[in-house]
């Protein structure tokens, strides 16, 4: 890379993190606003626990701080294919369910299903830069959905978007890490992990 | 010996039974008896019971009674008539007892054993229903039959007001034949050995929240049931947003009972069961109507290529998606069935049927249907009775003379088979409005022309044009765009 390229690359690098950052904080504020959505057309109590749900990536993570950026990239590019999928069979599901009864909860899914997707794709792009490459998607065809009880869908459901809340929040910050050490460098530092506050 | 009584089964044998009412040990007993003054018959038994041929008219008894030695100490004489006979049909036997868990209705199936009894004769069945651990008494239901010398297997339903998953279900049946010509006492069968049909209670790993996904109709009761592992306890059910009472069916099954239940949201209404130990299950229930028969069923053609089905759908039946209102339209001439796409969430309802060659009459029969009920509506159709023909397009106006011109114009369909009648406005500033109608025969996608004279000359004109059948009117198409235009000077 010429003594030029660096700059650029550098200036590059922050400029796709800041965009990261301020994607994932609408990502962050739209999947609140679904969530009510969604507790409140499906008749669910706001309250309701939901175990972990088969096949949603975890935002909490073990020795967050020690990550390197590669790492935090590869991370989050798994977690947000995942919520690529999962949010395309919540909406095959809603449209199955609800039809043309539904003019609130499915556009509200359609909209963070775009923005999921462009993150994904900012996150490649990052990833580019990191001279890394982002891996390629595994098959073409996503898992079939497990079957499941009508109320066992609205539970998965629910807890997909809580967890995309949690990782909106780990996105911001795993960008902010990036932003501060540029791209391609690895981190050491104490062994504090993510944890997240429950969100409801 | 005492208290002799005789039971048949069959009408044909009996079964005499005695007591003996001394306490001294005794051995055999002889038993003799004279049918129909025949001579008699003898025979030793240490039961104090014989089979044996049910008289025409009577029979007389002498039993003795044996001392443990051989002697015999006791000697009693009866005479049984007909009337001291007791007719009771043998406990009949249940063939099967089938759940339909979809419908948690319960099929049972017996045998009448017609055979054994002379033809014509009345049977009245009972049947009753138990259920839980503790075999309850649900129901105990009548059923009528006549016998008809042939044994013949009976069918019988039973829906159970509750999930049949929820608990054990049982089943017994038991019947009374009326002999009119029997002159002794008539009593019901024994009950049969009970049949069963396990409920998820009983099954090791059977739990889960039943019915699962159901749909009912607005105003129906409906009981849920929790089933769980052993050991775990059900701490509160809710329906919707409200906790209901809990009704123990056993110790793996408890169940809370929804009376009236009112339109639930599209996505249903969720149904809760809390367990120790943060255990949690959840069904689903959609509460709507069955379809309403549509009204004002009308069916038309604009182009002699599709007709047009609308009609009114009635009150909206609150479910959607998958357990939304389906339509299809079957035309019975044909055969040909098409079904609908329709958005409950509008008004109008739409469905197109191809015009088939050569078929001038349609016999429609609108099919409506949702998980609760069904309907339909049918309509009788003369096609040429009812063209609304598509609005006229590409009117142009070309001059002949100061005082006519000629316009043209194109109708997108197929016409050939009938005459159109066309209707032409013509406005100006002078004059009054004016309709000129004209009739022509159909063409197939084609331009139509007509001549309007006796206009008055250097004269700025508005010509519009609308065309319905001539020969059966049914409805005006819409006008087509305005064409103005200025006669030649004279």
């Amino acid at each position: 890379m010429a003594a030029a390229d660096i700059p650029s690359a550098a200036l590059r690098h922050h400029d796709l993190c800041s965009r990261g950052i301020r994607l994932a904080r609408k990502m962050r504020s739209d999947v609140t606003d679904l969530l009510d959505i969604y507790v409140e057309r499906q008749g669910l109590d706001a309250s309701i626990s939901v175990a972990a749900v088969d096949g949603v990536p975890a935002a909490a993570a073990e020795r967050w701080a020690e990550q390197s950026g590669t790492q935090r990239l590869l991370d989050n590019l798994a977690a947000y294919r995942a919520f690529r999928t999962l949010l395309a069979q919540m909406l095959e599901e809603q449209r199955e369910q609800l039809g043309d009864a539904d003019a609130e909860l499915g556009p509200a899914l359609a909209a963070v299903l775009l923005q999921v997707s462009a993150f994904a794709y900012h996150l490649e792009e990052l990833l580019e830069l990191e001279s890394r490459g982002a891996p390629a998607e595994e098959g073409s065809e996503p898992p079939a959905p497990p079957r499941l009880s009508l109320f066992e869908q609205k539970l998965r459901g629910l807890g997909v978007l809580r967890e995309l809340a949690q990782w909106a929040v780990r996105s911001v910050r795993d960008l902010r890490q990036l932003a501060k050490h540029g791209p391609g460098t690895t981190l050491e530092g104490s062994g504090t992990a993510l944890g997240l506050p429950e969100s409801q | 010996p005492q208290n002799l009584k005789c039971v048949t089964h069959n009408l044909r044998k009996m079964v005499c039974t005695w007591d003996i009412s001394s306490k001294r040990r005794h051995g055999q007993t002889e038993f003799c008896y004279t049918i129909d003054d025949v001579i008699p018959k003898c025979f030793k038994t240490k039961e104090k019971k014989v089979e044996i041929p049910v008289p025409g008219s009577s029979t007389t008894v002498k039993i003795t009674t044996y001392s443990i030695s051989g002697t015999a100490f006791a000697t009693r004489h009866f005479e049984i008539h007909k009337k001291d006979i007791s007719f009771v049909p043998l406990a009949p036997r249940i063939l099967s007892l089938t759940p339909d868990f979809s419908t948690s209705t319960l099929t049972l199936k017996w045998s009448d054993n017609g055979s054994a009894f002379p033809y014509g004769l009345d049977a009245s069945w009972e049947i009753e229903i138990l259920r839980k651990e503790t075999m309850e008494d649900v129901t105990r239901e009548s059923y009528n039959s006549k016998l008809t010398h042939e044994d013949i297997i009976h069918s019988w339903n039973w829906k159970s007001d509750m999930p049949l998953e929820c608990t054990s279900h049982y089943a017994r049946i038991r019947h009374y034949i009326n002999i009119t010509q029997f002159d002794g006492h008539k009593d019901w069968s024994d009950w049969s050995p009970v049949e069963v049909v396990p409920g998820k209670d009983t099954e090791p790993s059977g739990s889960g929240l039943f019915p699962q996904d159901t749909v009912v109709a607005v105003g129906s009761n409906v009981t849920f049931c929790c089933v769980h592992e052993e050991g775990r306890q059900v701490q509160r059910m809710s329906y919707g947003a409200k906790d209901y009472p809990l009704i123990r069916l056993s110790s793996r099954s408890s169940a809370i009972r929804v009376l009236n239940a009112s339109a639930s949201d599209a996505s249903g209404t969720n149904i809760v069961c809390r367990m120790s130990e943060n255990g949690m299950d959840g069904t689903v229930l959609f509460v709507g109507y069955g379809p309403d028969t549509p009204e004002d069923l009308s069916c038309e053609t604009s182009n002699f290529v599709i007709i047009k089905c609308t009609w009114k759908p009635g009150r909206a039946s609150g479910l959607y998606g998958v357990r939304g209102t389906k339509y299809s339209l079957i035309e019975s001439i044909s055969g040909k069935n098409v079904s609908c796409e329709v958005n409950e969430m509008k008004k109008e309802r739409v469905c197109g049927f191809p015009v088939l060659a050569d078929q001038k009459t349609y016999s429609f029969v609108l099919g409506v249907s949702n998980p609760i009920g069904q309907t339909e509506a049918s309509l009788l159709v003369d096609l040429n009775q009812r063209v609304n023909p598509e609005t006229p397009e590409k009117l142009t106006v070309s001059e002949n003379s100061s005082t006519s011109v000629r316009l043209r114009w194109f109708i997108n369909g197929s016409f050939a088979e009938i005459r159109l009648l066309c209707q032409i406005e013509i406005s100006s500033a002078h004059s009054e409005q004016k309709l000129h109608n004209v009739s022509m025969p159909g063409g197939k996608f084609s331009t139509y022309t007509a001549q309007l004279n006796a206009l008055h000359p250097y004269t700025k004109y508005r010509f519009r044009v609308r065309c319905s059948a001539a020969d059966h009117f049914w409805r005006w198409s819409d006008w087509s765009g305005t064409e103005e235009h200025t006669t030649l000077e004279a």
